[in-house]
């Protein structure tokens, strides 16, 4: 047997593990993008609409006038923060799904606070609100976070569950105990003193001051997850804990502690809303805000940075989804079918790429071994 | 060769993995009739040849014949027992909660009424079977809560349940006690002298090899290096064409041990993942300088010992001193600040993090260090890129990039990687399990080079392997671990292999119940 | 308090247990296969509007069903490409499904029928309600049983059906061994993907059946996410029950009995506290598990 026929193969067929992860990545994020909008643009025809028109209205509507950008940036702002929420607690393995209760228990300590402290000046005010908003959301995540470190009770499930729990319990004390005495609030809690306030930046915009409170907290993420002795340690836990604990990580821990700080920054998210839109706590506080963050950790693969710049561009289609209904007439809910689409082509594009890696390979294979036996017979 | 030609044939078989040539242009016959050892070192390739057989593996280049026919490229195990082959795999393919009968029939079950599964006559189906070849089954059992040896003798059945009279069996004596390794070569000769059956044997301990196959075929590196009748040679010679080089014993120890106890093991018991008693009662010492290595048949105990030490695992009794100093019910991480370092039997599941990179891999447990944190709080990045640099370089970890994840890395180099790491704590103490399982013979030498070398510098090692010329090789003392006990101790010059393999199997505790 | 415990009260637990109990099957499908299905809820969620779309379309509580059913066996057979085929995050598949579910059902709510919140009107053919008289005759139960709407009693055959599928027959045999040791189903010739595709499609019709039970049962209108978490309940369910059909069932009436209680004891305690209660009490019951396993465990390694 010729020796050098098999050399020739190997040399061909010897496969390269997978580099360069990222560029990759993001060209695949391009293109599950696109084919998301050709889908919602397929939808739109189907309904009669002009895909064209409807795709314009929403861009105009999300960035076209200083206000349309300042709900664009404040929607930013609370996607960023509970995308990084997801994501601090996904990088050290533990999977916070409860966020939509610890927002809705922060926005209620926040809002007790500021009501019953209406005669302490500002800064006090809001200091103390934020500090109760992120112990509720903090000891709410900590309840899922203890079991699951304890007991290795299942933790999507608990904190799914606490998230109904949570949004009635609110919505009991809302109506009940500490429902306002003011007239036409229908169920919400005595309004916050108006010093405390969160003026808007941009006029009859969401975006308040609120966004310097939020930048300090992404900060702090950002640097905790990627710069950080800890971010190092939750990372190698996120990865492998029975590695971080062989190595002498404190791996449990570390994983409740990712949960516990998760909730609190969930937490915060509320007092946001509260001081800075509403004034008060109301039971339509949020509509899953923190469903819409997570996609955008998950999408981005819990990279602080990637978070950061996807909620931009998911908060474009957010706020500009509303605008499009508005002017255009198409159901904004056709956004969140095109932002799913885009989170299924995400979640498989591991698979997908690997596969047409494979038949690629395999097709080169074949090829060498096509030629090689020509080779031979002639 | 016999009148109707071979039942199996391989011609140039060549098989290509990323990386590695695991068959390297094979042609082999089998006959009908016969026992045929297929010997060689671990990833020889000897698996994969018999994979690309059974349909579990599609051959690269080349083609495959059965009895006469060739195979096609959609040959799978399907289509491979129904021309009459069927595999006995190292690793158990059987469902866990499932009866011995329900693994049996499984995929081809008696069925009632076109629908319900037939206990009545599956029970029957497999009991007559297993008295026809004489293995018999307690068809109502829960395949998991058998023995090994049971469970592999199901698996046997489950074969023969497939009409199959080709058998290939991947290393069937790995973890069978000495007595059933007995019964299962009574069980083979018989069925290949009464049954006409073939049977193609998969192991790398050439006393087998003599005591039961016809023909003998060796592989080293993919390739096939010849197939000669057992009769005509001996254990030397294979064992010198498998290694391709003559083992050493003994030269690379400098210098005696120590007096000085370093880890001191005392009566240690804890229980395994199922909760039955898996280490029971072990002392054990390691002096300065010295390797100790543990012996004995996988699932003695060994893996739990190791854990126990290293507080991976919660231990039920005794205690575990260093230098004197009790380290028994710690944490890992207080452990290590005690001073044991610990390369674990498992690297993906617990050496390293696949996902993380290799530098971060390299890094773990020194991340709290000044060096490579300020003020404990801030990842000093730069510092710990040319640590991990300087460490790759010192332990030749060759890789494509070391900011890529460790998954990228090969056996050898991800097992380089975790010896890096450990070793460069410094520790006194080392606990070493299985350093060179699946690892290539080039990073074997350089592996066992670093070992000897923390040794001469003092380092008290305790070696656990299933490779027994590893242990002789590098070990000053051994011990043999049976069920969970020290069943004898032996000094490095007075080893004698028979002797070992006699008490790591227990013999001595039969002996003592006789007595 | 006779105005709460009666028998109405047994009366709405199975009621409410319903939807649990088939979408826990489902589930319960999945978990065999080694997958834990989280888009359940959001299967539920469209198969009650696609019950609700049949029924109005066709004016039939048959078509309603149909659509559910057809439904099912799609959303089964997508959630096994992504998540078995392309390998995809199982929950991250799970979430972006119940995503999916809530902006899809609400834009269709808009689209198709030009309103939001709910959907309800006289066009809306329910499912029917059996009558057996021979139920009725069993002491004190019988008129607890009788009368029932068509899935609940479907539901119960579908506990018994489902043991007997994966106790007593070789493809349940196989759906449990392509999860429990698919490389041993493998090895004698059976694919494990397909018992995993199986699994998943047995889970799509499940979920989106009992979302039909859910808007055509005893409502008879779709309202927007009124699926209200309970497909995470009925995961759950499967959780608590150790994967076993009739413990299962069990576990879902159990969420059900609670759910009841809650709704009869809102004379007497805000609604919001009783409607919390389920979650509380599941979210207990997944603890408890826990610590029952634990303590069995511990009694038997000492009588060993």
């Amino acid at each position: 047997m010729n020796t050098g026929f098999v050399q020739s193969v190997r040399a061909l067929v010897t496969l390269k593990p997978k580099q360069k992860l990222t560029a990759q990545y993001l060209l695949s994020l391009l293109i599950a993008v696109s084919l998301a909008f050709l889908v919602g643009a397929g939808i739109m025809l189907l309904c009669g609409y002009d895909p064209v028109a409807c795709y314009a209205a929403l861009f105009k509507g999300a960035l076209g006038k200083p206000r349309a950008l300042g709900n664009t940036l404040a929607k930013t702002v609370t996607l960023c923060l509970t995308g990084l929420a997801m994501s601090v607690a996904a990088k050290a393995g533990i999977f916070n799904v409860g966020g939509e209760g610890q927002l809705y228990l922060g926005g209620l300590a926040a809002a007790v606070v500021g009501a019953r402290m209406a005669d302490s000046p500002a800064w006090l005010i809001v200091v103390c609100a934020l500090l109760a908003a992120m112990a509720a959301g903090g000891a709410y995540a900590w309840l899922p976070g203890i079991l699951k470190v304890k007991l290795r009770v299942n933790e999507v499930v608990t904190t799914i569950l606490l998230n109904s729990a949570a949004i009635y319990f609110c919505s009991y004390l809302a109506n009940g105990p500490l429902k306002t005495a003011e007239r036409g609030i229908p169920s919400g809690t005595d309004s916050i003193a108006a010093a405390a306030w969160f003026p808007p930046l941009i006029r009859l915009s969401s975006l308040t001051t609120g966004v310097f409170y939020a930048a300090g907290i992404t900060l702090f993420i950002w640097y905790l997850m990627t710069r950080s002795t800890a971010g190092f340690e939750m990372k190698i836990t996120g990865t492998n804990p029975r590695f971080a604990r062989y190595g002498g990580i404190r791996a449990d821990r570390l994983a409740l502690w990712g949960m516990v700080l998760s909730g609190m920054v969930c937490g915060v998210v509320g007092p946001l809303e509260v001081f800075g839109l509403h004034h008060r706590f109301l039971t339509t506080l949020s509509s899953e805000f923190y469903f819409d963050g997570m996609l955008v950790a998950m999408i981005m693969r819990y990279q602080p940075v990637g978070v950061i710049l996807m909620s931009f561009f998911f908060a474009i289609l957010n706020i500009g989804g509303s605008a499009m209904e508005l002017s255009a007439g198409i159901s904004s809910e056709v956004i969140l079918i095109v932002q799913s689409v885009i989170i299924f082509f995400m979640a498989a594009e591991g698979g997908i790429s690997e596969m047409a890696r494979r038949s690629a390979a395999e097709r080169r294979v074949r090829r060498a071994a096509r030629r090689a036996e020509k080779e031979a017979s002639a | 060769m016999s009148a109707e030609g071979p039942v199996v044939r391989f011609e140039h078989v060549t098989v290509q993995f990323p990386g590695v040539l695991a068959n390297d242009d094979v042609s082999l016959d089998i006959r009908r009739g016969e026992v045929f050892a297929l010997v060689g070192e671990n990833g020889a390739g000897k698996s994969t040849l018999m994979n690309v057989l059974y349909g579990l593996q599609k051959p690269t280049l080349g083609s495959l014949w059965i009895k006469g026919r060739k195979i096609g490229p959609r040959h799978d195990p399907l289509r491979a027992m129904a021309m009459g082959v069927g595999m006995v795999h190292q690793h158990f393919k059987l469902v866990p909660s499932f009866t011995v009968a329900q693994n049996i029939v499984l995929g081809m079950e008696p069925k009632r009424r076109g629908l319900f599964y037939d206990q009545k006559r599956a029970d029957h189906d497999v009991r007559a079977l297993g008295e026809r070849f004489g293995l018999p089954v307690n068809t109502a059992d829960t395949v998991g809560e058998l023995s090994v040896g049971l469970q592999q003798r199901v698996e046997i059945l489950k074969a023969l349940h497939r009409g199959a009279d080709v058998l290939i069996l991947d290393e069937p004596t790995a973890v069978l006690t000495p007595h059933e390794t007995d019964e299962l070569f009574e069980v083979i000769r018989r069925i290949v002298a009464e049954k006409g059956m073939t049977v193609i044997l998969i192991t790398h301990k050439l006393g087998e090899v003599m005591a039961l196959s016809d023909r003998v075929g060796v592989m080293r590196r993919g390739k096939l290096l010849g197939v000669l009748p057992t009769a005509e040679t001996d254990e030397r010679v294979l064992a010198a064409m498998m290694v391709g080089r003559d083992v050493i014993f003994d030269e690379l120890r400098e210098g005696a041990p120590g007096e000085q106890v370093v880890l001191a093991v005392r009566g240690l018991a804890a229980k395994d993942d199922r909760g039955l008693p898996a280490v029971r009662g072990v002392d054990l010492t390691v002096h300065a300088g010295e390797i100790v290595g543990v012996c004995g048949v996988e699932g003695n105990g060994q893996t739990e010992l190791t854990e126990c030490i290293m507080g991976m695992r919660p231990q039920t009794g005794g205690t575990v001193t260093l230098n004197g100093r009790d380290i028994s019910r710690h944490t890992p991480r207080a452990i290590r600040a005690m001073g044991v370092s610990w390369i674990p039997e498992d690297r993906l599941s617990t050496g390293l993090s696949a996902k993380a990179t290799v530098t971060e891999n390299l890094l773990v447990g020194k991340q709290r260090q000044p060096a490579f944190s300020l003020l404990g709080i801030h990842y000093r990045r730069r510092n710990a890129r040319r640590y991990a640099a300087k460490l790759a370089e010192e332990f030749d970890i060759r890789s494509g990039g070391l900011e890529l994840p460790a998954a990228s890395l090969s056996g050898g180099n991800m097992q380089k990687t975790i010896l890096a790491r450990e070793f460069s704590f410094d520790s006194p103490v080392l606990v070493i399990s299985q350093p060179t399982r699946g690892v290539d013979i080039g990073a074997i030498e350089f592996i066992h080079e670093k070992i000897l070398e923390k040794r001469n510098a003092g380092c008290a090692i305790l070696l656990v392997s299933a490779d027994l010329d590893e242990l002789f090789r590098l070990s000053d003392r051994l011990v043999t671990l049976y069920e969970g006990q020290i069943t004898g101790r032996f000094e490095a010059g007075s080893i004698d292999k028979q002797e070992i393999g006699y008490y790591m199997t227990g013999g001595r505790q039969k002996e003592a119940r006789k007595a | 308090m006779s105005d709460v415990f009666n028998l109405l009260l047994l009366q709405n637990t199975l009621r409410t247990a319903t939807p649990v109990v088939l979408c826990a099957l489902g589930c319960l499908m999945t978990d065999q296969v080694g997958i834990m299905n989280i888009g359940v809820d959001g299967m539920m969620l469209m198969g009650a509007f696609f019950a609700v779309l049949g029924s109005y379309l066709f004016g039939s509580w048959l078509m309603g069903l149909a659509f559910a059913f057809a439904l099912g066996v799609l959303l089964g057979l997508f959630y096994y490409v992504f998540s078995i085929k392309f390998k995809s995050d199982e929950f991250i598949i799970g979430v972006a499904l119940n995503i999916l579910a809530g902006g899809l059902t609400v834009f269709l709510l808009r689209t198709l029928f030009g309103v939001k919140g709910s959907f309800s009107g006289p066009g809306i053919v329910p499912l029917p309600t059996l009558d057996w008289p021979w139920l009725e005759r069993i002491p004190v139960l019988g008129p607890v049983l009788n009368g029932n709407t068509l899935l609940v009693y479907v539901s119960w055959l579908m506990v018994a059906g489902s043991w007997v599928f994966l106790y007593k027959t070789p493809l349940g045999f196989h759906l449990r061994a392509s999860g429990e040791a698919p490389e041993a189903l493998r090895a004698s010739g059976k694919s494990p993907e397909r018992m995993k595709r199986l699994a998943s499609v047995l889970c799509g019709v499940l979920a989106t059946l009992s979302g039909a039970h859910l808007s055509l049962g005893y409502l008879t209108m779709f309202s927007e996410n009124m699926s209200a978490s309970r497909g995470f309940v009925a995961v759950a369910c499967v959780i608590f029950g150790g994967s076993n059909p009739p413990r299962v069932f069990l576990a879902a009436l159990l969420f059900g009995f609670i759910d009841a209680l809650g709704l009869r004891l809102q004379k007497y305690i805000p609604s919001d506290l009783t409607s919390m209660a389920p979650y509380v009490v599941t979210v207990v019951m997944m603890v408890a598990v826990v610590l029952l396993r634990r303590r069995r465990q511990s009694t038997r390694s000492l009588a060993s």
